[in-house]
C-alpha cells in the first residue's frame, strides 16, 4: 500500500495522493480533471441510488396493506433516517416550517451530493488504476498513455477548491435571493446595519464600519463554507497519506527490513484508525456545509416569523432557535 | 503556519506525473462543472426523488397519527364500555342479591306457612283423631256395658235360675252399672 501510494503521486510526499491530475487541456478556460469525472460518476450515482430509494420510501400500493408504509432494505432506511433528522431535528427548528419546506430539497440535495463525493474520496480508485496502467505499461485508453501514474477517476471532488467554491457560489447566490424576496433592498441594507440606522443618531458614526463589515461577512461566509470543506477533505487525506509513505519513506532513506515492516504496520493500523476518522469527518463536513447554509438562509428571514413558526414547535428534543442560531453562527464566525 | 501554507499553494506539476495541478489553483473549468453537475443533480433530485420521500414520510405521518387517534377512540369507547360493564355488573349483582333475599324471604314465607299448616292440620287431626278415640271408647264402653249387663243377666238367671222381669233387669243393670262405675 505504501509504495501504491508512493507510485500514485510524488515520491515521498503525501501531496501526490490529494492533488488533482489534468487529463485533458481544454485552454485558458482551465483542464478536464480527474476529480472532474469523478464528481460527474459521483453525480450519476447519486441520483440513481437516492431514485432507487425513493422508490422504497415513498407509500407503496394499497395493494400491499399496511406494510406500504415501512421503508425496505437498511440502505433506504439509513437514508431516511438521516433525511428525517436533519429535517425535523436540524433544520425546521432552524429555519421554521415554512422556509423548511420551501428549501429542503436544496438543502438535502446539497448534504447528499457533498457526502457522495467525500466518500468516493475514501475509495482507492486511483491506486487501482495505478495498478492496471502498470500491468498495461506502454498501451492507450482513449488517447491516455497507461503508465503507472495512470488514472482517470478517482480522488476527493470536495477536496478541489475550485469545486467547493462553486458549491458555496450557489449557496450565496440563494441565500441573496432569499435575503431580497424577504427583507426587500432596504432591509437588507438595513440587516448590514444591524438596524443601527433606526437607533439612536450617535449610533450613525459607526454604520459605515458596520456596513462594510457586514457586507465583507456576506462574501466571507460563503468563502469560508468553500475553504472549510476544501480544508477538511485535504487534511484528512494529506494526514492518511503521510501514515501510509511512513514505511516507503523509511525504506527510501535505507531503513532495515524489519524496522520497515514494524513502522508500516504501526502506521497502517493509525490509518486504518484516521479511514473510520474520516467516513466521519465525510457526514460531518457535508452536513456543516448545509447546515451553515440552512442558518445563512434563516438569519436573512423574518424574525418575527422565526419565533412565531416556534411558538407552534411542540418538539422537546429541539434546541431553542435562539440557541441553535447563536451556535451556528459561533461555529460560521 | 505559512511554510505550509506555502508549500501547500506550489504544490505543483512535478517532475514526474508533469499534470499534476496545484492544490490551490483555480480551475475555472472545473468550478463551472461542479455548479452545472450539482444544479443538474439538483434538479433530478428535486424533480424525481425528494417528492416522493417526502409525501412518503408525510403519508406515514398521517398514519402513523390516524391509528394513534383510533387507538385513542377504541380506548375510550372500550373504558366507556368497560364502564357501562362495571355499572351492569353492578346493577345484576343489586338485582341478584335482591332476588336472593326475596327468595330467601318468599321461602322462608312459604316454610312457615307450610309448617303452620301441617301444624293446623295435625292438630285438627289429633283432635280429630281424639273425638274419635273418645267415641269409639265411649262406644265400646257402652257396647261393653250392654254385654256385661247382658252377661250378667244371663249369669243372674242362671244362678238364680228363674226368670226376672223388665222391671228387675233394669234395677239389676243400673245396680250392676253403678258397681261398674265404682269399679272404674
Amino acid at each position: 500500500m505504501d509504495l501504491l501510494l508512493a507510485k500514485a503521486g510524488e515520491p515521498h510526499t503525501p501531496l501526490g495522493h490529494v492533488l488533482d491530475k489534468t487529463l485533458l487541456d481544454v485552454g485558458v478556460i482551465g483542464d478536464l480533471t480527474m476529480q472532474m469525472t469523478t464528481m460527474v460518476m459521483g453525480a450519476i450515482l447519486l441520483v440513481f441510488l437516492l431514485s432507487r430509494s425513493a422508490k422504497r420510501i415513498q407509500t407503496g400500493s394499497e395493494a400491499e396493506g399496511n406494510e406500504r408504509y415501512i421503508t425496505k432494505g437498511r440502505f433506504n432506511q439509513l437514508i431516511e433516517a438521516i433525511i428525517v433528522y436533519l429535517r425535523d431535528v436540524m433544520i425546521e427548528p432552524v429555519m421554521g416550517e415554512k422556509d423548511t419546506k420551501r428549501y429542503l430539497p436544496f438543502l438535502l440535495s446539497l448534504f447528499f451530493f457533498i457526502l457522495t463525493m467525500n466518500l468516493l474520496g475514501i475509495i482507492p480508485l486511483p491506486d487501482v488504476q495505478n495498478i492496471i496502467g502498470k500491468i498495461f505499461d506502454g498501451q492507450t485508453f482513449f488517447g491516455l498513455k497507461m503508465n503507472d501514474h495512470f488514472a482517470v477517476i478517482g480522488g476527493t471532488p470536495t477536496s478541489n477548491i475550485s469545486i467547493t467554491f462553486g458549491l458555496a457560489v450557489i449557496s450565496f447566490i440563494l441565500i441573496q435571493i432569499h435575503s431580497f424576496r424577504e427583507l426587500g433592498i432596504l432591509g437588507w441594507l438595513d440587516h448590514l446595519t444591524c438596524g443601527l440606522c433606526r437607533g439612536p443618531k450617535f449610533l450613525l458614526l459607526v454604520v459605515p464600519v458596520v456596513f462594510v463589515v457586514e457586507l465583507a461577512g456576506v462574501f466571507i461566509k460563503p468563502i469560508a463554507l468553500a475553504i472549510r470543506l476544501f480544508a477538511n477533505m485535504v487534511g484528512g487525506h494529506v494526514l492518511l497519506a503521510t501514515l501510509l509513505l511512513f514505511g516507503s519513506d523509511f525504506m527510501f532513506r535505507g531503513a532495515s527490513p524489519g524496522a520497515v515492516t514494524a513502522i508500516s504496520l504501526v502506521s497502517g493500523l493509525a490509518a486504518v484508525v484516521i479511514t473510520f476518522l474520516e467516513i466521519f469527518v465525510a457526514f460531518l463536513q457535508a452536513f456543516i456545509f448545509m447546515f451553515l447554509t440552512a442558518v445563512f438562509i434563516s438569519l436573512m428571514s423574518h424574525g418575527d416569523e422565526h419565533d412565531h413558526d416556534h411558538e407552534h414547535d411542540s418538539e422537546p428534543i429541539s434546541p431553542p432557535f435562539h440557541e441553535n442560531h447563536e451556535g451556528a453562527v459561533k461555529a460560521a464566525h | 503556519m505559512a511554510e505550509l501554507f506555502i508549500t501547500l499553494a506550489s504544490a505543483a506539476p512535478s517532475g514526474e506525473g508533469g499534470e499534476k495541478a496545484g492544490l490551490l489553483d483555480f480551475n475555472v473549468l472545473a468550478n463551472v462543472t461542479g455548479i452545472a453537475v450539482f444544479l443538474i443533480s439538483l434538479a433530478l433530485l428535486a424533480k424525481f426523488v425528494w417528492p416522493k420521500i417526502v409525501q412518503g414520510l408525510e403519508d406515514r405521518n398521517e398514519k402513523i397519527l390516524a391509528e394513534i387517534r383510533s387507538a385513542e377512540e377504541a380506548r375510550e369507547q372500550a373504558n366507556s364500555a368497560l364502564a357501562d360493564y362495571e355499572r351492569e355488573l353492578s346493577r345484576a349483582r343489586e338485582e341478584s342479591s335482591k332476588m336472593i333475599a326475596d327468595a330467601k324471604a318468599q321461602a322462608k314465607a312459604l316454610a312457615d306457612e307450610l309448617r303452620e299448616k301441617n301444624e293446623q292440620e295435625l292438630s285438627e287431626r289429633m283432635a280429630r283423631a281424639s273425638a274419635d278415640i273418645e267415641s269409639a271408647k265411649a262406644s265400646a264402653v257402652s257396647e261393653l256395658h250392654a254385654q256385661a249387663a247382658e252377661l250378667a243377666s244371663v249369669m243372674a238367671e242362671k244362678i238364680l235360675d228363674r226368670e226376672i222381669n223388665v222391671q228387675d233387669q233394669k234395677k239389676l243393670l243400673e245396680e250392676s252399672l253403678a258397681e261398674l262405675g265404682r269399679m272404674n
